[in-house]
């Protein structure tokens, strides 16, 4: 008899080596400088440990539902950026029967780092509405040049917005900054759904207790993002990186579907009156508005 | 019924949906004199033009529509965000019916990037023909019976664009909004399977991307799917839509 977990190839401890080996590889053909203090081995035990207690929305084993090419492109992803997940740098998440390596904004600095290694600091602030905080615009960039903060200031509902700013080795400093509106509508993307359709954060959420700290998450996460979306197509860290955020968005497109898509039955109602009916009227009303506001009008 | 196309892309969208002397026009995003073309100068048949969404490919002749004297119907974010007023404007809320002449139309939300965009469940009363029309969305929340004739989008093929992030000619910002804002054809697919009856007589493809999407592939596919008769929207096309073609 064939067990269900048969019908799909799992992925197995020993399919490790052959990571490991694969990392090693681009190591010596001069492709990927992993940081000194980073070993591929360990970081790929912890996450083994941690796959097995990873599970899926119905809480079957990670192991037992994932392809064993999707548990591969997750690991090797993870040892390629040198992220790990002892160190809370990324986690792996379950959509359908793809595992996925999702990193934290700790992992997304990290990447950063990695990417242009000219970064020496990446931090992030949240500013308070009586805040003394000005930034410039220089080459198009974001470049914060006073943030004065008092302790009275700080009150959860008087957040105005938050920045992060990266320093580099010549001590040049670049700032994202981003208005809470900014903030709050990127939240409404995330799949925690922490805000809801009005703008409201929902209460008792992480975002609704800590919400500074993860407004600081959020821009760092768009600074980093930045950094390691424009990087070089030869740096094969940048390209991993941004392979996994795509087939991450995806496999969070196709969830996001699948949970909503053809559910609540509707149909006409038949027993309909005349009442709501429309009228029509065959006489041309004069023209009081201009004709179209895509047209400049010369 | 018959359906003239005026056009069914991110060029324009317009189509002419006719029940004997009536007509209702669907979207108006081609010029209002392409519009009266299609119409053949006879504006008086026309009892409403649906808008699905404010984007200018679909909305931008409302202001010439309204002044030649025909009701809009759209969705309250709509008519905010295309900043229109007019006494032939008829803001309506999600899943409330109303009756155009011969027609009831119910709108249903769908998912797009921007303010409030409807698909429209159209009920022929006299012949109880039932046409469902959705375009601009990455799936419909809803599920439906009895449709006789099915216009739904039908945008892009998920592999091309994969195949075009990795050869790069196409950046991955660019495929995640149209994953997130149109149809692809194997979640169009995965709608087809739910809403195709035995009383389904006609898909109709609409809102192909130009080079995102195969129409031969997409035709091929999913009459194998459904057994259904499937065809392009083509600008300039007139499709009839009969409830026993035997």
């Amino acid at each position: 008899m064939i067990s269900l977990s048969n019908e799909i190839a799992l992925f197995k401890k020993t399919d490790m080596e052959a990571i490991t080996k694969r990392v090693q590889q681009f190591i010596n053909n001069g492709e990927l400088t992993l940081p000194a203090d980073y070993s591929p081995e360990n970081a790929m035990k912890s996450a083994w440990l941690m796959l097995q207690e990873t599970v899926d929305r119905d809480k079957r084993p990670a192991l037992q539902v994932c392809t064993r090419e999707s548990v591969y492109n997750a690991l090797l992803g993870m040892a390629v950026q040198g992220l790990n997940p002892d160190k809370k740098q990324c986690y792996f998440i379950v959509y359908g029967k793809k595992l996925m390596c999702q990193r934290s904004y700790f992992g997304s600095m990290h990447v950063a780092k990695m990417v242009d290694p000219d970064i020496v600091d990446i931090y992030a602030q949240t500013v308070y509405a009586d805040d003394e905080f000005e930034y410039e615009i220089r080459h198009g960039k974001e470049v914060v040049t006073k943030h004065v903060q008092k302790l009275q200031n700080i009150q959860p509902d008087k957040i105005i917005g938050a920045y992060a700013t990266i320093v580099y080795k010549d001590g040049r400093e670049l700032s994202t900054v981003m208005t809470f509106d900014q903030i709050k509508q990127a939240w409404k993307q995330s799949q925690m759904k922490p805000v809801d359709d009005k703008g409201n954060i929902k209460a008792g959420s992480t975002h609704d207790k800590f919400t500074a700290d993860m407004c600081e998450k959020t821009v760092i996460n768009k600074a980093c993002k930045y950094v390691i979306n424009s990087s070089s197509d030869k740096s094969i860290v940048g390209r991993f990186a941004r392979e996994m955020d795509a087939e991450l968005k995806e496999a969070e497109i196709d969830q996001e579907i699948t949970d909503n898509a053809n559910q609540e039955f509707i149909d006409i109602d038949y027993t309909v009156t005349d009442a709501t009916e429309a009228t029509t009227d065959p006489e041309p009303e004069p023209a009081q508005e201009p004709p179209a506001d895509d047209d400049p009008g010369y | 019924m018959i359906l003239r196309v005026l056009g069914s892309s991110s060029h324009g969208n317009c189509y002419i949906l006719e029940r004997g002397e009536q007509a209702l026009l669907i979207e108006c995003g081609v010029s209002w004199k392409e519009i009266q073309q299609g119409l053949d100068f006879n504006l008086s048949r026309v009892g409403a033009c649906l808008i699905s969404h404010e984007h200018k490919d679909h909305s931008k002749s409302a202001r010439e529509v309204m002044q030649a004297g025909i009701n809009v119907y759209c969705s309250p974010g709509t008519a905010e965000a295309l900043g229109i007023s007019s006494h032939r404007l008829h803001t309506v809320p999600p899943l409330k019916q109303f009756t155009v002449g011969d027609f009831i139309v119910l709108p249903f939300p769908v998912e797009h990037d921007c303010a409030e965009p409807y698909g429209y469940l159209i009920y022929c009363r006299s012949t109880g023909e039932k046409l469902l029309f959705a375009t601009d969305t990455y799936y419909i929340r809803h599920r439906f019976s009895g449709l006789n004739y099915i216009m739904v989008e039908c945008n892009h093929c998920g592999d091309v664009l994969k195949a075009y992030v990795e050869e790069g000619t196409m950046a991955v910002p660019r495929k995640n909004r149209l994953l997130e804002s149109h149809f692809s054809l194997e979640h169009c697919k995965e709608f087809l399977q739910v809403n195709v009856t035995t009383d389904t007589r006609k898909i109709i493809l609409l809102h192909l991307s130009d080079d995102n999407s195969d129409a031969e592939r997409m035709v091929r596919e999913i009459t194998d799917l459904t057994g259904i008769d499937t065809e392009v929207a083509e600008p300039g096309k007139v499709i009839e839509l009969v409830l026993y073609p035997y």
